[in-house]
């Protein structure tokens, strides 16, 4: 790569530009912090206790449910206490989402995209059995029926979504040793995922089949309260994050036009950093592309899974570059020839082939099975959160190779500047000017790309650490989480803008190359290039007529402004 | 969490109820628990009946106080809440004292009569358990409904603020449903607290020591409920990463509020007499070290102080009566977000109240804003968490109807315990008799699903001792 507008730019112009785009950053911040509420909201639900007809048990179409007309009458905790079998293998415990608050019946949005539900089970023991301390991963067998109704349905209309019968491990410790009943209260369970947030109402009801010769849900004292948490994503959240979205994405979309069609003007084939430059602006355009939208008419439960791949995609694009900047910045070439990814960077490039493709098994395997199965969940079982582990261990450790690795190459590439610079003033002028043409590039990614990533270091360590909002004073308050998130995206779109802006081909160098072969970085050639142009350089144009200057002689300038 | 909404809606719950609160009842006694009378509700209707209780049921329009209906009127689906949280608080009051003299009897309630009895005219031990046992259901029990979806007018107080800062709630539900769909509604629990505060503490306006007693133990038992609260988080960011991460807090089981609680009774403080406000002006802010023998020497500079602010207060409790409430409503939903509290007896806590008094200055009136001094001056001050009462328990042991006691005639005991469920203590010396019975229970079930469930029968020998 020859000449880029980075090295062109005056000082003055890129000191605009770089407050252009903070400016951008700090309003993607602001946006997120000051008018989008928390990331997700949720509902907490006690379920209420219904009393079933034998007859019925098995017919998958029979849903119970705790308001509206024909709704089942809630049995007391004192009515199971006094039944002589404790009502075993009757009760069904309903719950019915979202709430009503306000004297309002509540309905979920389709912009609240997707639900989560887990449960929080809490039992008790008498304390004169001998069971103290309950064993650990005590199996829980759960009949789980999922259903739906629309606004508009009838209160019976409700609809089976899912059905399922799971087998859940719990982990429960002591909460509460009383003179007569020992109360344990357990780790919450995952009970199900929806991708897609399609209906108005959702019910679950949930039966704890009791049996004795497959020794099924034996080791339960009384159930106590049984909380289901149902996490959404917040339609204003959304809104927000659809927007920005939008505002983003032509933007970036019309860089890359600019950009590619920048590179084919010049006279030759696009080298492999413009490669790289074009699909990680592509990825970041598939992840921009504001597909939920669509959501909002269709059901689309792989929205979940779509959009980690989608970041996937991304992030591994993005550390796919900084391998490939770093390594097209050596300075050393030890191939002459045009390098491309094959040739050169596949074994450096394994690290995050392995990183990624491990975290995407575990992501079908998770969230893919759980297109067909929604209460199923990879963690529920020993066995299955071992397999995850496994893999997101193994994408731990391939992204700490991958950043060992790249620090070792950064080091190599600090190392080799360092040796130019001991030479440069000994260097033809061209000459040296190239290499400070590319040192000057790597130190400005350098410095963006650790900028970068410091602040959502930064972000995501004060997104954890804050509770709540902050306030500013009584009339402004700080959303931390949505700020962080908004802002991190924001920051990502905005660096790969910058890149494709600053590191495009400069067209200022047009009337001094006639090389085509200019973009085989052959030392020689450059050499030879800028030495048929010596002369030219050393009568330096004043700022008036920037057209005639090629990059090289820019770059002198600035150098001597320096 | 939004204050600032708590505070609207309790303006309008206010404005609403609050004119009825000038009313003076002169009828009952100064020294009787005037806002106990709700209690009644327990017996009024079983929670579980299929007809739904009517507030304007006239066994209920006796019980309750004329704000207090209106609250019930107002909040369709807290009448069952409440009923149910009466009888939470008698069961596990019950459960708590099954092994003392004095067991947590209830009477059959007739109108007018107290449902504890009259025990509930002294201000001893055993009351201070009741309230707090009390305002604790009421709380624990309203917050619970509302996550069961009984009660329709829980609030959504997440409304993001500079999306509807004009949204007052006269604007009605469409706010609230746009509220919900912009950002979510927040925890139940809030409102369990605030509904307490308003419906509890009706009667209890501070004004003398008793009153305050009430007041302090109706708080204790709220304190109680928060205290034992729990925050649980879910991590679902990509591929179920923390960087989105959801918290909510989770209210314990009732049992272990009960237990804290009388563990507390166990402890609780005797409070005197002479007590000093903690107005604004009086206030050298409560400092750890008040807590010691340094306290005789600063009741003596605060009480005439205060004895001025007191009879101020006092005017200004009958005049406005609102906004004191307002005011302390921040309190606990702003804990909330703290639920592992330092215990109260700490003295973290007492500089903490310090602090919190030290924002408020300039709010003067509040009528939960008095520290109570210890009849043993030795003895630190009550903390937010301890129960206060003011004059020594009765024995308990012999019938006295006139002062409400059962006695312990009949009861059963334990023979080889020690403690107060001894047949020594428990029977005060009259001697117990022995008997067998056998219990027929059933026992060794098996299950098969689905749908049958077979149980032997079961012939145990039991002895029992029972006082004479």
């Amino acid at each position: 790569m020859s000449g880029t507008i980075l090295e062109n730019l005056s000082g003055r112009k890129l000191s605009i530009l770089v407050a252009t785009l903070l400016l951008c950053q700090v309003l993607c911040f602001l946006l997120g912090g000051l008018y989008a509420p928390l990331p997700a909201g949720h509902v907490t639900v006690l379920g209420s206790l219904c009393r079933e007809d034998h007859a019925r048990q098995n017919d998958t179409g029979f849903l119970l449910y705790s308001r509206g007309a024909g709704a089942c009458i809630p049995v007391t905790r004192e009515e199971v206490e006094q039944d002589s079998t404790k009502m075993a293998n009757e009760l069904v415990h309903v719950f019915q989402m979202p709430l009503p608050r306000d004297l309002r019946d509540l309905d979920y949005s389709r912009w609240q995209q997707n639900l989560i539900g887990v449960l929080q089970v809490e039992f008790g023991y008498d304390s004169s059995s001998e069971l103290r301390e309950p064993p650990r991963e005590l199996q829980l067998t759960i009949d789980m029926r999922l259903a739906y109704r629309n606004k508009g349905d009838p209160d019976n209309g409700w609809k089976l979504y899912a059905h399922g019968v799971e087998h859940r491990y719990l982990d429960c410790v002591t909460s509460h040793v009383g003179p007569t009943e020992t109360l344990y209260s357990c780790d919450m369970i995952p009970l199900f995922e929806l991708g897609a947030l399609h209906h108005s109402f959702y019910l679950l009801n949930l039966r704890f089949p009791l049996d004795t010769p497959s020794q099924m849900n034996l080791q339960f004292g009384h159930m106590h309260d049984l909380t289901l948490t149902a996490i959404h994503q917040n339609g204003g959240f959304t809104q927000i994050w659809l927007l920005l979205k939008t505002m983003l994405f032509p933007f970036v979309v019309g860089i890359m036009i600019w950009f590619w069609r920048r590179v084919h003007l010049l006279q030759r084939s696009p080298a492999l950093l413009e490669y790289m430059l074009i699909y990680l602006g592509a990825a970041l355009t598939f992840l921009n592309l504001p597909l939920e939208y669509l959501s909002l008419v269709y059901e689309m439960p792989y929205m979940l899974l779509l959009s980690d791949i989608r970041q996937g995609i991304f992030y591994a694009m993005l550390l796919t570059f900084w391998l490939v900047f770093a390594g097209e910045h050596m300075l050393i070439q030890d191939a002459p020839n045009k390098s491309t990814i094959r040739s050169r960077y596949w074994k450096h490039l394994s690290a995050v082939v392995v990183g990624c493709i491990s975290l995407f098994v575990f992501d079908i395997c998770e969230r893919g099975v759980q297109l067909r199965n929604p209460f199923y969940s990879i963690w529920t079982t020993p066995l299955g959160a071992k397999v995850a582990m496994t893999f997101i261990v193994l994408a731990g450790v391939s992204a700490a190779i991958y950043f060992l690795f790249l620090c070792y190459m950064i080091w190599k590439v600090f190392r080799n500047i360092g040796d130019k610079r001991t030479s440069l003033p000994s260097m033809s002028q061209a000459r040296r000017l190239h290499y400070e043409g590319l040192i000057y590039r790597f130190k400005f990614l350098m410095l963006a790309t650790l900028v970068c990533a410091a602040l959502t270091v930064a972000g995501f360590i004060m997104g954890q650490m804050a509770e709540g909002q902050w306030d500013w004073n009584d009339n402004v308050a700080i959303q931390p989480t949505s700020a962080f998130l908004t802002g991190v995206y924001g920051m990502w779109n905005i660096y790969i803008f910058a890149l494709l802006i600053l590191y495009a081909p400069s067209h200022k160098q047009w009337p001094a190359m006639h090389h085509s072969d200019e973009t085989t970085q052959s030392n020689e050639n450059i050499v030879a290039s800028a030495a048929s142009e010596e002369i030219e350089f050393s009568h330096l144009p004043s700022d008036s007529n920037p057209s005639e200057i090629s990059s090289l002689t820019s770059f002198t300038r600035k150098v001597a402004f320096d | 969490m939004d204050i600032s909404y708590i505070f609207v809606i309790c303006l309008m719950a206010l404005c609403s109820g609050g004119s009825s609160l000038s009313q003076v009842e002169g009828k009952q006694k100064s020294g009787r628990g005037r806002g106990s009378m709700w209690w009644g509700i327990a017996k009024v209707g079983e929670p579980n009946n299929i007809t739904p209780i009517m507030y304007m049921d006239p066994a209920i329009h006796s019980t309750l106080r004329r704000k207090q209906r209106r609250l019930v009127r107002d909040n369709p689906g807290v009448l069952g809440a409440l009923v149910k949280g009466a009888n939470l608080a008698i069961s596990e009051c019950q459960h708590q004292f099954r092994n003392r003299r004095w067991n947590c009897s209830t009477r059959n309630f007739s109108r007018g009569k107290n449902l504890f009895g009259k025990i509930v005219d002294r201000g001893c031990r055993e009351t201070s358990f009741i309230y707090a046992i009390t305002s604790a259901a009421v709380t624990h029990s309203i917050a619970r409904a509302c996550s069961e979806g009984t009660i329709e007018s829980c609030t959504c107080d997440y409304s993001h603020q500079s999306r509807s800062p004009q949204a007052n709630h006269q604007a009605g539900s469409v706010a609230g449903v746009r509220d919900w769909e912009w950002g979510g509604c927040s925890d139940n629990i809030g409102f369990g607290f605030k509904f307490s505060r308003e419906f509890v503490d009706t009667g209890e306006r501070g004004r003398n020591l008793r009153e305050k007693m009430n007041l302090h133990n109706n708080e204790a038992g709220r304190a109680h409920v928060q205290a034992e609260m729990r925050q649980e988080c879910k991590c679902h960011g990509m591929s179920g990463s923390c960087t989105v991460k959801t918290c909510w807090m989770r209210l314990a089981n009732f049992r272990v509020i009960g237990d804290n609680l009388k563990a507390r009774f166990d402890g609780a403080t005797r409070v005197q007499v002479t007590n000093s406000l903690r107005a604004t002006n009086a206030l050298a802010p409560v400092s750890p070290n008040a807590a010691g023998s340094n306290s005789v020497s600063s009741n003596g500079l605060i009480i005439p102080q205060s004895g001025l602010v007191y009879g101020e207060e006092e005017e200004r409790m009958l005049n406005d009566h609102m906004p004191d409430i307002l005011l302390e409503n921040s309190h606990p939903i702003s804990k909330i977000h703290h639920p592992n509290m330092p215990s109260p007896n700490s003295l973290p806590q007492a500089g903490q109240r310090g602090g919190r008094n030290g924002r408020r200055q300039g709010r003067k009136h509040n009528r939960y804003h008095f520290q109570l001094n210890p009849h043993n001056p030795e003895h630190k001050p009550p903390g937010s968490k301890d129960l206060v009462y003011l004059e020594p328990s009765p024995s308990f042991c012999e019938k006295n109807l006139r002062q409400g006691i059962l006695g312990t005639h009949g009861r059963q005991c334990n023979e080889t315990s020690l403690g107060v469920d001894g047949c020594g203590l428990m029977c005060c010396g009259r001697g117990y008799r022995r008997d067998e019975v056998v219990v027929v229970e059933r026992c060794a079930c098996t299950f098969h699903w689905c749908c049958e469930v077979k149980c032997k029968l079961c012939r145990t020998k039991k002895v029992i001792y029972t006082c004479l």
